[in-house]
């Protein structure tokens, strides 16, 4: 924890340019090319992205997941302490258990592991419609299906007619379709809501 | 009203559902590859199968409807009944995705209303068996068919649109019950958004290599890093998004080498505006 909190302070410090730490050649332009000179994505034409995996994870020895792809292909996946884990929200690496569904970017080590730069897990996109507000959450019909859409205060958040995204959720109406990014609860109908676009 | 009344009116409220049913066949035929027909007759007999079944329907509605009353009629309703219960059932244990393709165009998978419905459709036709007279002599007793069709409509996943959504959105229009979760602070995703448009963050968005790793607020600002890669090595790129300035320019970055806490990148701009 108080290493959390002394990375934060020397990054908060940074970001607002109040340290006196820094590196000759660190003022650069604003120029996007400057940027793009390092970018390193290399995928072949035709071939699966190698920097990418996804499926559900099937184990997990510490920080190294494995992964059942939809495919059928394994992937090993190396967490670090520089991977960014998305579940609901950005989290910290334990939070990767065994039944979740994963997306993740990286690099592709030599011995076949895929070192996770990014990790989403249980990440969904949905189309729905929404048939029925509570107090707990939104019940959503999903191309006919009946997902369950629970709200977590402080992360769920609206965001109506294309603005940016408020947590005010007492403009959902029935009736109104919706697109929802949220986080699947593994072998349910059910998903935690991150955000919800509509119309009001 | 005597039950021999209750009996003969019953093949009204049937001949106006199966009828009903009939035309949903033959005016949505597309809708039969989302049913269970063509795992149960395949493939290419799904359709002639939709609309033979469509056919049976019109004819035993039209003979229960028209004069004379049979009561071969109400029998032959029964059976057709006992069949689409026998059939949903059938389907929803083998293909448990298909939809009911019951009475109009409807994606919804098989459920317990559907099969409640043939249920409540072979119970009507049971009862109307005894009947020795038609529906029109049925007088008075025609008034049993009121709370019937309701019991139907409200078993009918297809009319919700019609009668429920409508309820729940009066419901909600009377109180919200997500009314009260508004806050002051920012969610997330209003960051990441105003992140994503800033020119900060075009500036350095070929160096970052992961998503969101973390955030925190710290007074006036949110901040949000990023994994990222400098000159060959590894660096965190913090982002800085004051609260109450809207502008795309305040957003302030630096791409930081967290084991030295140097500074290795600033944009020029942003910098001297710092």
């Amino acid at each position: 924890m108080t290493a959390t909190m002394d990375r934060r302070a020397l990054l908060t410090r940074a970001a607002l340019g109040a340290t006196g730490l820094v590196a000759a050649s660190a003022m650069g332009s604003l120029a996007p090319e400057t940027a793009f000179a390092a970018a390193q994505q290399h995928p072949e034409p035709g071939q699966p992205d190698p920097n990418f995996a996804e499926g559900l994870v099937t184990g997990r020895n510490q920080d190294l997941l494995q992964v059942q792809g939809s495919d059928g292909r394994l992937h090993r996946i190396q967490l670090t302490g520089v991977t960014s884990v998305w579940k609901l929200r950005p989290t910290t690496i334990d939070q990767a258990r065994i039944g979740d569904g994963l997306y993740a970017r990286g690099v592709l080590l030599p011995d076949g592991v895929l070192a996770a730069e990014s990790v989403w897990l249980n990440i969904v996109n949905l189309t729905v419609s929404i048939t029925a507000i509570s107090k707990s959450g939104v019940q959503f019909d999903h191309h006919g299906s009946k997902v369950i859409g629970h709200v977590q205060p402080g992360t769920t958040a609206a965001a109506y007619n294309g603005t940016p995204a408020v947590s005010d959720l007492s403009m959902l109406k029935v009736g109104r379709h919706a697109q929802v990014i949220g986080a699947w609860r593994p072998g349910t109908n059910e998903i935690d809501i991150a955000t919800i676009y509509t119309s009001n | 009203m005597g039950a021999q009344q209750v009996a003969a009116a019953q093949p009204l409220l049937i001949g106006l559902l199966l009828l009903w049913s009939s035309y949903g066949k033959f005016a949505n035929a597309d809708q039969t590859e989302r049913t269970a027909l063509p795992r149960l007759v395949g493939e290419s007999r799904a359709k002639a199968a939709y609309r033979t079944v469509g056919g049976i329907e019109a004819l035993v509605a039209l003979a229960l409807l028209l004069p004379p009353a049979l009561t071969v009629e109400a029998a032959a309703a029964a059976v057709l009944a006992a069949g689409f219960t026998g059939y949903l059932i059938y389907a929803k244990i083998v293909v448990p995705e298909a939809s009911c393709g019951c009475l109009s165009a409807s994606e919804k998978p098989i459920g317990r209303r559907a099969i409640g419905r043939a249920l409540l459709l072979l119970a009507t036709a049971a009862a109307a068996i005894p009947a020795s007279a038609g529906w029109w002599s049925a007088g008075s007793a025609a008034v049993v068919l009121v709370p019937e069709a309701a019991a139907f409509v409200m078993l009918s996943a297809e009319l919700d649109r019609c009668w429920l959504l409508p309820l729940r959105r009066f419901r909600i229009r009377l109180s919200h019950p997500l009314a009260g979760t508004a806050t002051d602070k920012a969610p997330l995703s209003a960051t990441q958004r105003r992140l994503l448009l800033s020119p900060a963050y075009r500036s350095v968005d070929g160096l970052l290599r992961s998503d969101i790793r973390d955030y925190w607020d710290d007074e006036d600002w949110r901040f949000v890093s990023y994994t990222a890669r400098y000159d060959g090595r590894p660096a965190t790129a913090v982002f800085a998004v004051p609260h109450h300035e809207s502008a795309p320019e305040s957003v302030r970055v630096a791409v930081v080498d967290e084991t030295s806490g140097l500074t290795l990148y600033r944009p020029t701009v942003l910098a001297t505006a710092g």
